[in-house]
């Protein structure tokens, strides 16, 4: 990326790593939602803490934050099974373009399903970093989020506990067409208007 | 106007099928009121100190006489019969039922209307020039141009949850009718010496708590560029704009927190990766469009009608309505005719059902079956053949519908206030009937002349007091409506922002207030100059002397 775009960065980003851009907690569910069908979910979403270090992340499938992966990139490659990245919703894509080759996949963690920042997040790595394997929003994610989060990118989700994952299977039909391009296929409407003439 | 394809019905017929079953899910206990709050607004609906209020789009405030007669149906099926005009083109009602609005977007979808993203943090309706086709100091016909925006901007996925609502306009005339430089884009028309279209782009104006004349951030773009153009914009906001406090997170914070220059390298940059790409639009895209909009079949009338004059001359109300209230129309023989939606006694903006009908009727008798909204909340028939004024003006006047006030210091903006708004802090409603009462005597108005006045019950602006001539803010002062005063604000070319007069004044004194203001204007004007142009002469000081004389 242009240089330019990291100074502004900078001068922009209102809060440090902790604060509520990112997840507080661990999010662990049992199910998940890949390629729109219901699948059974291994992953731990390990939250970033100040005192977060590789030998206290859990056995087994796992994403950490982007911040852990740079720090201990080595040492997270030799564990087994799966080793997830999450970029925050106040962290920049562009700024970790050298990984992607690296990274099996990505988490959106969304601390607000108001906060939009993630879709972008979602429309680059498939747009410019042509990112083709999963990327998974997690966090504050329900049925009417899925829809739009998944013309931006996202093909996984994780819905938070107490919300009915079978009924949340009907936003990806809820809308049969659409204006605009985005990761989806879509096409520009007038150019669709055009094709005729 | 435009006609929905098979396109443009299926997502809005799936639209109101997704709400209705949000609603019934709500209703149904699996989706919360706060879960329920963002979606609704998405589908302009809010919640008041009373009741719901449903806010409708009217893209670019093109109506139909079709259109019209079934917001006058929904009024009176669903609603205490009567809507109110908004400063955005659109139409609000103000006591729907929450179960009952997925039937009134299903009967607005079936005359092609939606009230989707007319609240909310998106991209909302495209607002232009009222006089859009008709004007005659206009380059381009701004309307094919805010309708592929505002189908771009339609359910656009990425930009759904920006950190605040995000406001388009487009002009293409000489006169600034559409307010561009007080919105988060404005798109301004400009033909190059290649006479390649293209527009001068602001960004970063707007109103509200922290008023912004808009900056530009590019001179010259072309016009198959504006959807990619808009779409950098967008990106670098979503991804920036604050969210940590709601009245710093519009994009005009943004871009004077960074600096325009620095705000335009990081759109540049992220322009550069796709401007070349699928949003670029065609020629035949434009032309496409422009097909929609189409000269209307006016009738070959070499010169107005000599009636006119006589009609001019032996009816004084006639004579004061056609002075007023109409405008000339770039067509020979035609005349535009705006609509005053504020009577004497009435809420400004506001028509009832039977009011909206009978417009429906007019237009379709004498205007091609369309009308306008317009910002300053009145309406418009564009294309009035001069040899049917009197006709109109009879059947406007016979519906209350001529009073021959526009841009007279009647002619005001004015928002909803306390009488419906949960934001407000003061009346605005009752303060514009206090106004009225005192300027009853017409040719007084006229003696005056164009007076912008406009007034907010709080300082989030819905009534645009900062551009207002006189603008006029509610503030609450320990459980008291008060009003703070501003003069020389302009929405136009030469935008301003108002400046302050002084402290706030009491609810029942704003009316001397005002006249204070006007009696200083008449002493001192020169020439043919309105109060605006006397202010930039003088200043501020003789007005605050006179209003606060009493004080000292």
């Amino acid at each position: 990326m242009s240089t330019t775009k990291t100074v502004a960065n900078r001068a922009i980003k209102a809060r440090a790593k902790g604060t509520p851009d990112r997840i507080q907690k661990d999010i662990i569910n049992a199910n998940a939602i890949v390629d729109k069908k219901i699948v059974k979910n291994s992953i731990h979403h390990v939250a970033e803490t100040e005192e977060l270090s590789v030998a206290d992340l859990p056995q087994g499938d796992i994403s950490v934050p982007m911040n852990l992966w740079l720090d201990h990139k080595a040492e997270l490659k030799k564990r087994g099974g799966i080793v997830a990245v999450q970029i925050a919703a106040d962290e920049f894509p562009e700024d970790f373009s050298e990984e992607y080759a690296e990274i099996s996949s990505i988490v959106l963690p969304m601390v607000s399903h108001v906060d939009g920042r993630s879709y972008s997040h979602a429309y680059k790595l498939r747009t410019r970093f042509n990112y083709d394997k999963e990327i998974r929003a997690i966090g504050d994610v329900k049925y009417d989020q899925l829809g739009f989060l998944t013309r931006s990118g996202c093909n996984a989700f994780e819905l938070p506990e107490g919300e009915n994952i079978e009924t949340a299977l009907k936003a990806f039909t809820e809308m049969s067409d659409v204006y605009q391009p985005s990761t989806d296929g879509g096409a520009l409407i007038f150019s669709r208007r055009r094709a005729i003439h | 106007m435009y006609k929905y394809d098979a396109v443009d019905k299926t997502i809005v017929a799936d639209r109101v099928e997704q709400f209705r079953g949000q609603v019934s899910r709500h209703l149904a206990g699996e989706l919360s009121a706060t879960d329920l709050a963002p979606l609704r607004l998405r589908n302009g609906l809010y919640m008041q100190i009373h009741a719901h209020m449903l806010r409708v789009s009217i893209p670019y405030g093109l109506v139909s006489s079709e259109q019209m007669r079934a917001l006058a149906q929904v009024s009176r099926q669903y609603d205490k019969g009567y809507g109110h005009f908004t400063t955005r083109q659109n139409i609000q009602f103000n006591w729907p039922e929450l179960a009952d609005v997925p039937d009134i977007l299903q009967d607005l979808s079936n005359v092609e209307m939606h009230a989707i993203q007319t609240s909310g943090n998106c991209i909302r309706n495209i607002s232009s020039d009222h006089y859009a086709g008709v004007a005659t100091d206009e380059i381009i016909d701004p309307r094919p141009y805010c309708e592929i925006i505002r189908q771009w901007s339609t359910l656009h996925p990425e930009f759904y949850w920006l950190p605040r609502k995000f406001k388009i306009a487009v002009t293409g005339a000489t006169e600034d009718r559409a307010a561009v430089k007080f919105h988060d884009i404005g798109l301004e028309v400009v033909v190059n010496d290649a006479k390649q279209v293209g527009f001068r782009v602001y960004v970063g104006g707007g109103l509200g708590r922290t008023p912004v004349i808009g900056k530009v951030i590019k001179e010259f773009l072309p016009r198959e560029d504006i959807l990619s153009y808009c779409e950098a914009i967008l990106r670098v906001y979503n991804l920036h704009g604050r969210r940590d406090n709601k009245y710093k997170a519009r994009i005009k914070i943004l871009v004077n927190a960074m600096g325009i220059d620095d705000f335009r390298d990081e759109v540049e940059a992220e322009w550069s990766h796709f401007k070349d790409g699928e949003l670029k639009l065609h020629d035949i895209d434009f032309e496409t469009m422009q097909a929609f909009f189409p000269k209307p079949a006016y009738d070959n009338l070499n010169s107005g009608d000599d009636r006119v004059a006589k009609w001019r001359d032996l009816d004084s109300r006639f004579k004061a309505w056609y002075d007023n209230n109409t405008v000339e129309h770039i067509q020979p023989g035609y005349r535009i005719v705006n609509i005053s939606l504020k009577e004497h006694g009435v809420a400004p903006g506001d028509a009832t059902d039977a009011q909206m009908d009978a417009i429906a009727s007019i237009a379709e008798q004498y205007s091609f079956a369309e009308i306008r909204v317009t910002h300053e909340q009145n309406l418009v028939l564009a294309d009035i053949r001069e040899q049917d004024l009197l006709e109109v003006w009879k059947a406007l006047d016979a519906e209350r519908l001529a009073t021959p006030n526009i841009g007279s210091v009647n002619d005001m903006i004015c928002c909803p206030g306390l009488d419906f708004c949960s934001l407000a802090n003061a009346s605005s409603i009752s303060v514009a009937k206090q106004i009225n009462e005192k300027f009853n005597d017409f040719d007084e108005l006229y003696d005056i002349g164009e007076v912008k006045l406009k007034m907010s019950g709080c300082m989030n602006a819905c009534g645009h007091h900062h551009v207002g001539h006189i603008g006029i803010l509610g503030v609450d002062k320990k459980g008291e409506e008060w009003y703070q005063l501003t003069v020389g604000g302009d929405a136009t070319n030469n935008a301003a922002l108002g400046t302050h007069l002084g402290k706030a004044i009491a609810k029942d004194r704003v009316g001397d207030a005002i006249g204070d203001i006007l009696d200083v204007y008449k002493d001192i004007r020169t020439g043919d100059e309105r109060l605006l142009d006397t202010f930039r002469r003088v200043g501020i000081d003789p007005f605050k002397e006179k209003v606060y004389a009493e004080d000292s």
